[in-house]
């Protein structure tokens, strides 16, 4: 996995990195030159070009910043699924903690922001070495249970992160999809990167069964006994209507949207998710 | 509903284990953890309500088959009759039950009359209802309403009990009709068992349409239901005198009996008669041909008073009409007498002179204003060729009549105002060089009947060149080929008056050679006899209303006997009164089946048509419980078709891109 993490925005950091930032200053990438304006520092006047045209114009640089990369992992108790490959959870933090690493070995900060119906951990982010085993720790000890406040966590992040940062989402978002949207677009109104992992298993999108079962809710205690075959239309249609509506809401905000099967190797769907944006950061 | 293996019903409960497989499928179910509860749950609010009706009529249908083979398998007895039973209790059931002596033909096969076949179906039918609806019985005999509590009951209860009776359906529903009306019934069934005897149902009776109105007009809805006992029948003759006259010939008096035999079958041969005279039986022979035979038969019995008998048939499809009573009365000689002021006393006298011991005595002869009462008092023919009488000679000759005695009236030759008994003389009539031919009378009944030897009077040929018109209505008993009448009938009381519009005179008529005009008057005075007599003859159900008074023995039993219901011979004091069962029971003609579904128009109306045999309709029973069983087990089959339960399954969706 040689693709470094990258935002495909610009990034506010406190020290130099490999990320664009929305701020023009020293360095050896040219940017463009600018008029001048009233109050800016002469010391940045390019006399070259004064002396050619008369005229004050500055000249700026493409300023580098580190990365700020908050992983938010959902914890409610749907993501305690487990299917013919394995728990939703285990494969969440399988990414979660591939991509603490990256974030940290590339010099950026990670945080950890993991969340259940009645707890909510967050581990700021921090560029030290040692801040990946603190994050490793807390994915360890996370444990599905409860019901989801994924959205009014992603509100909280978006208040509280001040700085523009990248929030990569693991989730299955069995949740309200308006008030999904709604915290997307408070996250992107803050100018965050949004990456979202939407991690579903395939006997979900299937719903193939053979007998009647009785599906017991995991974020309840409700239950319900039915004859799959019957239902398995009106299932499935519901399901994917809420599936393209959260694609269309993912792109209307520019969020990067990553729908996951667990059948799928992790690392591959990383390859993915980082050849996508190295590749997206070269075009910009 | 019977069966025939009532144990298998014991396994009724097992129709209940599809419920019961479907309760342990349910526990059975695997349980699964689910995430994604909230599409699942909308899957199952828009689609749980058409599976839980398809599933619950999965489940119907089972519970039908394992019922419905349970029911096959008990072989349940339902006829159409019986299955009357299924359907919702009215609040009162009209039992009309026929009673009449044709409904005591017994059933081909079985040793049980119509009625009592019928009796058994009603109660059977009844049954199912007795808690439920108020039952009243309505037999043909009495045309009363009973209560009654319990539908077995029927069998016993001497409402329905044979008689020798006919039945009058149209009176019965005015009587069922009247009920309704004055018990303010809710809904209501009528219930008939008859056989459909035509003379029973009178189809052409125009009180059917009143009637049908009336049940129309009803608050309450009425539904008639007809178990038609129509069933196969033994041969069967009957038997009954049409005639008896008690003749005095050359001092030897003798009985004449003129005796209709009518037969189902057509072959000709001997019928044994048995023939009962005051209490000694004596079997006698007599020649059949055809299916109507009138037989005639004598025997003397001198100067003797009078007697009783009945003569009787073998045993055959129904008993009931093998028998007829007769009497004969005392010996009381007739005698005419002749009111006239005409040149034609003298034949008058001649033509209604009796036979006696020394030759023949003419009739007396008085002119209209010299009769008096005491001249009619030994009379039994009035014959009267003046004006008609009037004032008090008209109540004299009326009450003579009411008595039981016969009077003729001939034309007077002019017209005239005067009325009797609503009849009088209008113009006279002149029929030019053809004269008048009679085209048509009674051969069968009256003056001119055919003779015992069954030959014709020669009215063919008799040539009428007057007549003078009757006025008035009077049955027809003789017509000329105009249309106009030769002689005409009114009945009053136990007599009859007649007025023959031509006379015996040769400007008038060939009447005077005396081949019409005796008979006829010789017939008459020998009716008339009846005045002189103490003897009453009357159809059953059809007893006079001063006789009813009366407190009659059977002369047979010695028992006190209901001569409303049972023929026979009966005694009060010096009275006597032969009941015959009505001559129309002995028709063998029926309504059909369209023709009855028709009188009863508008209203609810099934015919159940009786059957000895009860097998096939117990299999048709089995057949329909069979067919239901498969019924619903191809409609299980459809409803659980793959097709139906992944109807709407669609092919296996790919991800879709992100």
């Amino acid at each position: 996995m040689g693709q470094p993490l990258l935002a495909r925005f610009p990034m506010e950091g406190n020290v130099s990195g490999h990320h664009r930032s929305p701020h023009r200053g020293s360095s050896v990438e040219f940017a463009e030159y600018r008029n001048y304006v009233p109050g800016d520092d002469i010391r940045r006047l390019d006399w070259r070009v004064f002396a050619r045209t008369d005229r004050y114009y500055l000249k700026e640089f493409e300023a580098e910043t580190n990365l700020r990369c908050y992983v938010v992992l959902d914890c409610s108790g749907s993501m305690g699924f487990t299917g013919e490959h394995g728990s939703r959870l285990d494969y969440a933090k399988r990414l979660a903690a591939t991509l603490g690493y990256l974030v940290i070995n590339q010099g950026d900060a990670a945080g950890l922001l993991h969340v259940t119906e009645k707890t909510a951990t967050e581990i700021p982010p921090r560029r030290n070495a040692s801040h990946l085993q603190v994050i490793l720790d807390a994915l360890g000890q996370a444990q599905p249970a409860g019901g989801t406040r994924l959205v009014p966590m992603l509100h909280e992040l978006a208040e509280k992160a001040r700085r523009r940062a990248l929030v990569v989402i693991l989730s299955d978002c069995f949740c309200d999809g308006d008030e999904l949207r709604d915290a997307l677009q408070h996250l992107r109104y803050q100018k965050h990167d949004l990456a979202l992992f939407h991690l579903l298993d395939p006997l979900e999108l299937d719903f193939e069964f053979d007998r009647p079962v009785r599906f017991v809710d995991m974020e309840g205690s409700q239950s319900i006994i039915t004859e799959p075959a019957t239902v398995r239309a009106e299932y499935q249609a519901h399901l994917k209507r809420f599936l393209n509506k959260l694609r269309d809401n993912c792109h209307e905000f520019n969020a990067d949207y990553r729908r996951v099967t667990l059948d799928q190797p992790y690392d591959k769907v990383l390859a993915d998710f980082l050849t996508e944006r190295a590749r997206h950061a070269t075009r910009a | 509903m019977t069966f025939l293996q009532p144990l298998i019903l014991w396994g009724l409960p097992l129709m209940l284990l599809p419920v019961i497989i479907h309760l342990i499928n349910r526990m059975r179910h695997r349980p699964r953890q689910w995430a994604a509860m909230q599409f699942l749950l909308a899957a199952t609010r828009s689609s749980t309500s058409h599976a839980k009706l398809r599933n619950l009529l999965i489940m119907l249908m089972r519970v039908l088959a394992v019922l419905t083979l349970l029911l096959f398998l008990a072989r349940p007895l339902v006829g159409g009759w019986l299955g009357w039973a299924l359907a919702a209790a009215p609040d009162a059931i009209l039992l009309l039950v026929d009673r009449s002596a044709s409904m005591e033909s017994r059933v081909a096969g079985a040793d049980e009359s119509r009625r009592e076949y019928a009796l058994k179906m009603l109660a059977d039918a009844a049954g199912e209802f007795e808690h439920a609806s108020h039952l009243v019985l309505l037999d043909s005999a009495t045309r009363k309403a009973h209560e009654i509590t319990t539908a077995s009951s029927l069998l016993e209860l001497p409402y329905t009990q044979p008689t020798d009776t006919a039945a009058d359906l149209p009176a019965m529903l005015q009587t069922a009709l009247d009920w309704l009306i004055e018990n303010q019934a809710g809904t209501a069934e009528i219930w008939i068992a008859s056989d459909l005897q035509a003379s029973n149902w009178q189809p052409d009776d125009p009180r059917w349409e009143t009637l049908i109105t009336a049940f129309d007009s009803l608050p309450q809805k009425v539904r008639v239901r007809l178990l038609a006992t129509t069933q196969e029948s033994p041969g069967n003759a009957s038997i009954s005198v049409a005639q008896l006259s008690r003749q005095q010939a050359s001092g030897n008096g003798e009985v004449r009996l003129a005796v209709d035999l009518n037969r189902s079958q057509a072959n000709a041969g001997t019928a044994t008669i048995t023939r009962t005279l005051n209490g000694v039986a004596t079997e006698l022979e007599a020649r059949v041909t055809g299916q109507s035979t009138r037989w005639r038969h004598r025997f003397a019995v001198g100067d003797q008073a009078g007697g009783w008998g009945k003569l009787e048939l073998p045993a055959d499809g129904n008993p009931r009409d093998n028998v007829t009573y007769y009497r004969y009365s005392d010996n009381h000689p007739p005698a005419g007498l002749v009111v006239t002021e005409s040149a034609l006393g003298p034949l008058w006298q001649a033509a209604a002179s009796v036979a006696g011991q020394v030759g023949r005595t003419p009739a007396k002869r008085h002119t209209p204003g010299n009769v008096t009462p005491a001249d009619l008092r030994d009379a039994t023919l009035v014959v009267w060729q003046a004006p008609l009488p009037e004032g008090e000679m008209a109540g004299t000759i009326r009450r003579f009549a009411d008595e039981g005695g016969r009077v003729i009236f001939f034309p007077p030759g002019q017209p005239a105002t005067a009325r009797f008994v609503g009849l009088g003389w209008g113009e006279k009539q002149t029929g030019g060089d053809a004269g008048f031919a009679v085209g048509r009378w009674d051969e069968d009944q009256g003056p001119l009947a055919n003779t015992d030897e069954g030959l014709l009077l020669p009215l063919t040929k008799l040539g009428v060149r007057q007549r003078q018109q009757v006025i008035g209505q009077a049955a027809v008993l003789a017509a000329f080929d105009d249309g106009q009448a030769l002689l005409v009938r009114r009945v009053l009381g136990r007599g009859e008056v007649y007025f023959c519009t031509t006379l015996p005179l040769l400007a008038w008529s060939e009447m005077g050679d005396g081949l019409v005009v005796v008979p006829m008057l010789q017939r008459l005075l020998a009716d008339g006899s009846r005045r002189l007599q103490r003897d009453s003859v009357a159809e059953c159900g059809q007893v006079g209303a001063g006789d009813l008074q009366l407190e009659w023995t059977s002369i047979e039993t010695g028992q006190r006997g209901d001569v409303q219901t049972q023929a026979g011979v009966y005694q009060s004091g010096d009275r006597w009164l032969v009941v015959n069962r009505p001559a129309a029971e002995d028709e063998f003609e029926r309504v059909e089946d369209g023709a009855v579904a028709g009188l009863f128009g508008t209203l609810s109306f099934q015919l159940f048509q009786a059957q000895r045999d009860d097998t096939a309709l117990q299999g048709e029973i089995w057949r329909l419980f069979l067919f239901l069983m498969l019924l619903a087990l191809v409609v299980e089959a459809w409803l659980i078709r793959p097709g139906s339960m992944a109807e709407a399954v669609p092919p296996k969706p790919q991800p879709p891109a992100a």
